[in-house]
């Protein structure tokens, strides 16, 4: 009886599950997670838009969901976004802290000892925006030199990209335009949200933060970045920083998605020119990845 | 290793040399083998057959030739096997160095001249690199497969965990129509965790018995 009254409950997420994993089949990780799992915790569900850290340094100034957006989830009508994983690359020089933060984030934990990721990691995290569900899958790359012909090539598909640096170490600041040049010349031009992190925001005083943050700024901008500073260890903006992400991405996503729907209805264009792409289902999953539009 | 051997030839020759044919098998000898010791029996074999050709101013003036070539022949005879000597201790010099060398192991090893993007490996050691790149690339995706599956399963457990608490339903609860769709299209989903259920059960009944 127990069970039976569970069921309703779950149900939702259950049916979904085996629609995911079929989507999931076709991608490049086969990765069979089911998006609708157990509750997500409180700090993962997204309810109004998340601020930015810096306006100097923002992909955009807006406080609210897209109307669009906004209504779309509220009739949960956002198509398959919630059953889909977007993908969030992290790279960045070594020792630059890319999975602290990701295990500070994911895990809630901070290890003092450093060990070298060998070639990509990567965690998956859920969280329900606007009341959909919806997750993250983040990938943690090496910084290695030696690594990054392995890590390279799961650059491809990024929905985000975080390029990392230790706020401590001005040379890692530097690095970070041949990192994001590395990942961009993976994906589609402009399909990628793009974030500058500085890392170890705790060894640093707030002067002192201040004055590397004007130049990681400055180069925020010439990359087209949202810029933030952050602390693994004491937790400083993390979770501030991937609810952002995910709240970015996820409006993109559902923006993506409302519009190619409304672009495969039938009154709309020629019908059999969009039939081409194959049925709107198909298409939704698999073309999704490489047609993000505009960041 | 093949020391030993050498220096056995060497003593035999020596001995041949001693208990030979006397001063006359000095004669028969290889040029290259010659001691200062077999020109002065040469000299004695030659001495004594110009004396028995009598003392015929020829004679004496071939005397004075030869003892000059045999003066000659000891010079370089004597040279010869002293730059043998030297060289042979020069070799067993060498060859106790690289002895020792090998022995200090592959820290102090010879340095070799590799081309550019070259390196050396030490076949010793236990951290040597051994793997290829592609070998790494597979365990990686192996891993990264298998880490999905590990989280695919820990949700499906936490999923069977809340589910067994009534009162877990989504945040704000769902609508009554969501419900009774999903009810609808999820027949075939309460049968397949029957089943599952179904089996947890006989298994633990099938232990009891």
């Amino acid at each position: 009886m127990v069970i039976a009254a569970a069921n309703p409950a779950r149900s939702g997420r259950a049916e979904s599950g085996s629609s995911a994993a079929a989507a999931e089949r076709s991608g490049r990780m086969r990765s069979s997670l089911l998006p609708l799992g157990p509750p997500v915790s409180r700090d993962r569900i997204i309810s109004s838009f998340p601020k930015w850290y810096t306006p100097d340094a923002c992909l955009q100034l807006k406080e609210h969901f897209h109307g669009q957006v906004n209504a779309a989830c509220q009739r949960r009508n956002t198509g398959t976004v919630g059953l889909s994983l977007s993908k969030v690359v992290v790279v960045g020089d070594l020792y630059v802290g890319k999975t602290s933060l990701i295990h500070r984030f994911c895990k809630n934990v901070f290890d003092h000892d450093y060990k070298a990721t060998i070639g990509v990691d990567f965690e998956i995290e859920r969280f329900e925006i606007a009341g959909i569900p919806y997750s993250l899958q983040i990938w943690d790359t090496a910084g290695q030199e030696k690594f990054k012909c392995i890590a390279s090539a799961y650059y491809r598909g990024a929905q985000v990209i975080i390029t990392a640096f230790d706020l401590t170490d001005v040379q890692t600041l530097e690095h970070t335009r041949q990192w994001l040049d590395d990942a961009l010349r993976e994906n589609e031009p402009g399909s990628c949200f793009v974030f500058l992190v500085g890392t170890k925001k705790d060894l640093l005083s707030r002067a002192a933060c201040e004055q590397t943050e004007v130049e990681a700024v400055h180069l925020a901008n010439s990359m087209q970045a949202e810029y933030w500073s952050v602390s693994a260890k004491t937790g400083e903006n993390v979770n501030a920083f991937f609810s952002r992400v995910a709240a970015l991405a996820f409006e993109q996503a559902v923006l993506q998605s409302l519009e190619r729907r409304s672009s495969s209805q039938p009154q709309v264009g020629d019908g059999d020119l969009i039939r081409m792409e194959g049925s709107p289902s198909d298409t939704q999953e698999t073309k999704r990845p490489s047609s993000l539009g505009c960041c | 290793m093949e020391e030993p051997p050498v220096r056995g030839q060497e003593g035999e020759d020596d001995e041949d040399d001693e208990d030979g044919a006397g001063p006359e098998g000095a004669l028969r000898k290889s040029p290259l083998q010659l001691t200062a010791e077999d020109v002065y029996d040469i000299s004695y074999v030659v001495g004594r057959e110009l004396m028995a050709l009598g003392s015929d101013p020829r004679v004496t003036r071939l005397q004075f030739r030869i003892v000059r070539v045999l003066e000659m022949l000891e010079t370089l005879v004597s040279e010869g096997s002293l730059a043998a000597e030297e060289l042979r201790m020069e070799r067993d010099n060498l060859r106790k160095e690289v002895e020792g060398l090998r022995r200090a192991g592959p820290a102090a090893g010879p340095e070799v001249n590799l081309g550019p993007d070259k390196m050396v490996v030490d076949l010793t050691d236990p951290n040597r690199p051994r793997f290829t790149l592609q070998e790494l690339r597979d365990v990686l995706q192996e891993r990264n497969r298998l880490k999905s599956q590990l989280l695919l399963a820990q949700e499906e457990v936490q999923c069977y965990k809340s589910g067994l608490i009534p009162a877990r339903e989504g945040p704000g609860g769902r609508r009554e129509k969501d419900t009774l769709v999903a009810q609808a299209g999820n027949a075939s989903r309460n049968k397949e965790e029957k089943t599952i259920i179904r089996k947890l059960f006989s298994f633990r009944s099938g232990k009891q018995m």
